[in-house]
């Protein structure tokens, strides 16, 4: 499949058609738009809340293990399972669900390639308001894999010393400090910029307009030759609130295969907000 | 049905046609030409108040006549607002319900209309962060309730319906060819699903094949509910470049100024989608200085309050006690 470095990560629509009713393959679907599932979704998806069900409800933070096993067994998904995730907005929340799933050792997770605008758009993709009645399973999570996640100190000393390329993915508007937020949104940040030393990549620079992630040369043209990412050398992706970030992730850690990928979930929310932390625009 | 007393036996019969046009108007003191007779087509002197009762009405009797509606089954359709409140009238006013589909940024007079007209409303936020493949927010949700939902829900799809085009064919085309007495020489239009300009122009075209077609739309990152830049146009399956002679882009604020010039100085009470068309033909009007235009003025300013108060803030001044 065009080239990716991890084509098993990836699946198309016409492969989720064909497999669904799969005992063995859970779909998930996670939007920015909380509405979207309830209006319909894949026969089958359960749907998660990024809002009320991927973070902590008390402090800032993703949810816990414990919480993690209990949404994940609760939805009747086993560690064994096939686990299938799309969105909407090009899988932007899916990807983060993605993030979390291999954060907390899920062996196999992949994204549905184009999300659901592109299974809505194709005639042949059936759609339900009914939904799934999933038998809770046992699930253990592995403890948090921090090679994936960044945090404060780490992104601090990856801007000080260059080792490490900073992907800053969200709007040129954001990155330039012209505005701290996309219009509408609630979390922002007392300052508007970038950090220091990051290359400003909207994540939306490795997708197709049918809403499908471009092929593997294509990708490594933007990525590595028009905008230096350096592939020697670790990197970490940001935006706002950490979701865009993992969709650029996904492009970096699976798509081209760089080693050492970390999604900076605190992102702009977080560093926007630190007292003294240095900043461009 | 009588025209000339205007006596009617329901609401349907008022719905414009031929034999019963939106009226035409003569531009006097905003015309920059006076050897350009320049007239204002007033849509929303339509039943429920604007352009789309052509294209609400053609799509829903359209979906009757095939059997896609009764039985618990009504509509679902993304709209700025005067689809809506056309479709809500009409569907509820024939025993079906309609389920509208409006981004956050529509003003708020016409969400609450929807509601008086009969909708149910469903509010997405639309500009996130515009990307490819995305599509409009309000499109893809409305499609997801046809498609999910299909026992309930039809979506008779303003920009891809073919009968959207049809209506004007049928009828503004006729109309504007009557009125004038086939001396037209200059149509204005706007562009939102742009049923109305490829409708009038395919219709008047085969009349009179040098007629210009002049189109206008508002620059990127618009505040002009029902209108869609050409950045924007992709959605609607019915833009057909090839009938339009000038596509005019113009800085969107024009549109409030220049409706509010046209309330003050003509007595036309137009919203801002006709101000922005004023504005294209003036320009034109000066380059071409001799013809007969018409402009079809979508709605009037009612709707548009909270708008025009944005966009022209002086207009607050002096309100309260
Ligand atoms: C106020 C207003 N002006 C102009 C238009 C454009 O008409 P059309 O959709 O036929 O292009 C619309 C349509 O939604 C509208 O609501």
């Amino acid at each position: 499949m065009a080239n990716y470095a991890h084509p098993e990560v990836l699946v198309e629509t016409d492969w989720v058609k064909n497999n669904l009713g799969n005992p063995g393959i859970k779909l998930v679907e996670i939007d920015v738009d909380t509405k979207a599932y309830d209006a319909g979704h894949v026969p089958g998806a359960v749907g998660f809340n990024w809002q009320t069900q991927l973070q902590d409800p008390v402090r800032r933070d993703i949810l816990t293990q414990d919480a993690f096993d209990k949404l994940v067994g609760g939805a009747g998904i086993s560690p064994a399972d096939t686990v299938v995730i799309y969105g909407d907005n090009n899988n932007w929340f899916a990807a983060y669900g993605f993030w979390l799933f291999k954060l907390y050792g899920h062996k196999d997770a992949r994204l549905m390639n184009g999300g659901r605008v592109k299974w809505l758009n194709e005639a042949d993709k059936p759609l339900t308001t009914e939904r799934p009645n999933p038998t809770p399973v046992a699930y253990k999570a592995a403890a948090p894999n921090n090679a994936l996640r960044a945090l404060v100190p780490e992104v601090l000393e990856a801007s000080r010393t260059g080792k490490c390329n900073l992907v800053d993915v969200r709007s040129p508007d954001e990155f330039t400090g012209r505005v701290i937020a996309p219009s509408g949104m609630s979390e922002t940040a007392q300052r508007g910029g970038h950090i220091p030393g990051a290359k400003s990549i909207p994540w939306n620079t490795a997708v197709q307009p049918s809403g499908a992630f471009k092929t593997a040369d294509e990708l490594r043209a933007i990525y590595l030759e028009q905008k230096g990412v350096d592939p020697k050398k670790p990197a970490i992706a940001y935006c706002r609130i950490g979701e865009r970030s993992s969709h650029t992730w996904f492009v970096l850690k699976y798509l081209l295969g760089f080693d050492q990928v970390k999604n900076y979930d605190g992102s702009w929310t977080e560093y926007g907000n630190l007292i003294g932390a240095p900043i461009e625009k | 049905m009588n025209h000339q007393l205007r006596v009617y036996n329901d609401i349907f019969e008022m719905l414009p046609s031929e034999e019963n046009p939106s009226p035409l108007v003569r531009i006097n003191r905003l015309n920059p030409a006076p050897e350009f007779a320049l007239y204002a087509k007033l849509e929303w002197m339509n039943p429920f108040g604007s352009v789309k009762d052509r294209a609400a009405w053609a799509m829903l009797r359209d979906l009757e006549e095939r059997g896609e509606l009764g039985n618990g089954r009504g509509l679902v359709e993304p709209t700025s607002g005067n689809t809506g409140i056309s479709l809500a009238a009409l569907a509820r006013a024939r025993g079906y319900h309609l389920r509208a589909v409006v981004p956050n940024k529509v003003p708020l007079e016409k969400k609450i209309l929807l509601k008086i007209a009969g909708a149910e409303l469903d509010v997405v936020s639309d500009e996130l962060c515009p990307a490819p493949g995305l599509g409009d927010g309000s499109i893809n949700l409305a499609k997801t309730h046809a498609k999910a939902s299909s026992h309930r829900y039809v979506m008779p799809n303003q920009y891809e319906n073919e009968k959207n085009v049809e209506a004007h064919l049928r009828t503004t085309g006729p109309e504007i060819w009557r009125q004038t007495e086939g001396r037209i020489t200059h149509l204005f239009v706007s562009l939102g699903t742009c049923g109305t300009a490829t409708g009038t122009a395919r219709f008047l075209r085969g009349q009179n094949p040098r007629l210009k077609v002049i189109a206008v739309q508002p620059t990127e990152g618009h505040d002009v509910p029902g209108l869609r830049n050409l950045s924007q146009l992709d959605v609607s399956r019915l833009f057909d470049r090839s009938l339009i002679d000038d596509l005019l882009e113009i800085d969107y604020k024009l549109a409030y100024t220049r409706a509010l010039e046209l309330c003050q100085t003509e007595g036309l009470l137009a919203g801002p989608s006709s101000g922005l068309i004023l504005e294209g033909a003036r320009r034109i009007l000066e380059r071409d200085r001799a013809g007969l235009g018409v402009m079809i003025f979508s709605d009037n300013v009612f709707k548009y309050t909270a708008n025009m108060v944005k966009h022209i803030p002086a207009l607050a001044a002096g309100t309260q006690a």
